[in-house]
């Protein structure tokens, strides 16, 4: 075979690679030096305008900071309910395949479904769970139109819709787990409780990053519970970046600098879970040399 | 220590009701304290299974299971004191070698000082000290199999060690040097020690005791020398020595043995066998060349060799019947084809229906 000749079998994908993630790219950074909005479309050159208008722009930076405590905030809770739950499911509770496919259901649920569901258990008027606080002799809260309470509403939303998915992925690992180490722990005298932080927990470790990861990804982009909730209200009180950019973008027709804030999320986003990365990393390293 | 009774002690994992299917069928049995006991057979034949039941990570299907006469059957695996070590290494991935062989002792509460002092001590005896700062799963099969035997015998309160074929999975260099090591523990710890294999040489070499399973069930049990000289059964015969046992089928004559024409005396009563399926069994360790006829003198053909080593078992073949001699190979081979061959007496006996007479 002619040198050079099995490349030239990479060229579809690398032209696919180029046309769909490389293009884009290098087509949104032009973009950040333009001025391109609802008024003037086409890409003139302004200099780094649209990036200083961004650094002193607070609500961007105060929706990253909100997205930061939100996403690390409902991805823990996430893994803790999700590997409890795998951990009761793995153990063989009764009619486990029955509580498996009902974990699923919030995972499956569309962001307007999930809107309706926790519209009308949030809603302040005659909303269920005012309707429970008032039972037991609490005040209402305001869930939806008040800062902290609406923060609070779409984390439990968030955990209910995606702690099914930690769930199913922890499980997965734990029913891959080899039986002989937890033999041997039974052997050595370790109680359950030691044998879940010294040989399950350590196990687990790989999966847990993996999954951990995937869901941090995923969790840095939450829009869709934001936007069916409380569309980033009261005021901007649970703005999250990706509602901020569409806001930006796709309603006021900003797209250069719609594009220069999603740019420097991107940046930070890969340079946060880079880091995340590496520690998780280190952390699940074995001991010893 | 501990003397283990297993009382009436059976186990299907399918909980099937015909005990014909069980993995191991009822038996009862004693394992004195202190002694080396090896359990020998084909795989699937329960060998584990009485392991499992002993430690607890299987909880048979009937009978109770005594240490010390104390009732143990529903005790917890964890409250036992039972040291095993599984048939793969099995290690602690995400621990160092030190804290591999300290988890038990951690696992009891021991302080930090005396948890430092014992397993230097365990560490010293199996020549792992410089790598007690090594992360385990780096290390090769051989040493982390001795950090799983490390486990069990760091341990002060261990009432048995249990060994589920741990040299399967090891090279043959560090298989002998790990047996050896094994071999010198047990002796500085004088534990009762179960050991599971289908090696026959390292169970006659370690054991005090050997007991051949088959099928659920113990065939035999006797010392290395009891089952090597008199099997009680063809399966044992076969199943222990290399090259097997040989068998050859004669008939009793008026409370004489036959092989074909030729009159046979065996150590077994003549009295004792009638009907048919009757077979002489010898070692090809103790089969003999002759240079003629005489008492208990066969003629046989020789078929070919095979070359062990320092040994040499020659092939033959006597009235259709196969038959091995195992003979030393600096004897040199015969001069022809037709042989004389010696089955002396002392070493010969009757089997009936596959069974000793």
């Amino acid at each position: 075979m002619k040198k050079g000749y099995p490349r030239f079998f990479l060229l579809p994908g690398l032209l696919l690679l180029i046309a769909i993630i490389i293009f884009p790219l290098l087509f949104t950074i032009r973009v950040t030096f333009s001025s391109w909005n609802v008024s003037q479309s086409g890409l003139n050159f302004i200099g780094g305008e649209n990036w200083g208008e961004m650094v002193r722009d607070t609500r961007y930076w105060s929706s990253l900071l909100r997205l930061f405590y939100l996403s690390f905030l409902t991805v823990a809770i996430q893994y803790v309910l999700g590997f409890a739950i795998a951990l009761f499911a793995w153990k063989g509770i009764a009619a486990r395949r029955f509580y498996r496919v009902l974990w699923l259901i919030p995972m499956m649920t569309t962001p307007s479904l999930m809107a309706i569901i926790w519209r009308s258990i949030f809603t302040e008027d005659i909303g269920a769970l005012n309707g429970l606080l008032t039972r037991v002799g609490l005040d209402p809260v305001n869930w939806l139109t008040e800062s902290g309470p609406a923060n609070v509403a779409i984390t439990i939303a968030e955990v209910w819709q995606w702690t099914p998915f930690m769930f199913l992925i922890l499980l997965a690992g734990l029913l891959s787990l080899p039986k002989e180490p937890f033999m041997a722990a039974a052997i050595d005298g370790a109680s359950a409780w030691k044998t879940f932080a010294r040989v399950t927990f350590p196990m687990m470790a790989p999966i847990s990053i993996g999954a951990i990861m995937i869901r941090l990804i995923d969790a840095s982009k939450i829009f869709d519970s934001v936007f069916t909730l409380t569309r980033g209200g009261p005021g901007n009180a649970t703005e999250t970046p990706a509602a901020y950019i569409f806001q930006r973008s796709l309603q006021d027709f900003q797209i250069a600098y719609g594009s220069t804030l999603a740019l420097m999320y991107l940046i930070l986003a890969i340079l946060t879970l880079t880091i995340i990365g590496k520690v998780f990393a280190r952390l699940s390293k074995p001991r010893g040399i | 220590m501990a003397k283990i009774t297993l009382s009436n002690i059976g186990h299907s994992y399918n909980k099937d009701k015909d005990q014909s299917t069980w993995a191991l069928k009822p038996l009862d049995m004693v394992w004195e304290s202190g002694k080396t006991y090896a359990l020998l057979g084909p795989s699937g034949c329960g060998k584990t299974t009485i392991l499992n039941t002993i430690s607890g990570l299987v909880t048979p299907h009937q009978g109770r299971l005594l240490f010390d006469d104390q009732d143990v059957t529903d005790v917890p695996t964890a409250q036992r004191n039972i040291a095993q070590v599984f048939q793969f290494p099995t290690i602690y991935r995400s621990m160092s070698v030190f804290e591999n062989l300290s988890f038990p002792l951690v696992c009891r509460g021991w302080k930090p000082e005396k948890i430092k002092a014992r397993v230097h001590e365990i560490a010293e005896i199996l020549e792992i000290t410089d790598k007690l700062g090594r992360s385990a799963v780096k290390l090769g099969a051989d040493e982390k199999q001795l950090i799983s035997l490390g486990r069990g015998l760091v341990r002060d309160d261990v009432s048995a060690l249990l060994m589920d074929e741990p040299l399967t999975v090891i090279d043959p260099q560090s298989k002998f040097e790990l047996r050896k090591k094994i071999k010198a523990i047990n002796k500085i710890n004088n534990l009762t020690v179960i050991y599971v294999t289908h090696d026959q040489y390292e169970a006659m070499t370690f054991a005090d005791e050997l007991l051949v399973m088959s099928f659920g069930e113990v065939i035999q049990r006797g010392t290395p020398e009891q089952l090597f000289e008199k099997p009680n059964s063809k399966y044992v015969g076969n199943f222990i020595g290399s090259p097997a046992m040989n068998f050859l089928p004669v008939e009793a004559k008026s409370s004489e043995i036959y092989f074909g024409s030729t009159k046979l005396k065996t150590s077994s009563a003549h009295t004792a066998v009638t009907g048919k399926a009757i077979e002489v069994g010898i070692r090809p360790e103790y089969v003999s060349l002759v240079t003629g006829t005489g008492e208990n003198v066969i003629e046989a053909e020789l078929l070919g060799h095979d070359d062990l080593g320092s040994v040499r078992v020659l092939k033959c073949v006597s009235g259709g019947f196969p038959i091995s001699v195992k003979i030393q190979r600096n004897e040199g081979l015969p001069a022809g084809k037709n042989l004389f061959l010696k089955l002396p007496s002392e070493k010969s006996w009757l089997y009936q229906d596959g069974h000793l007479a």
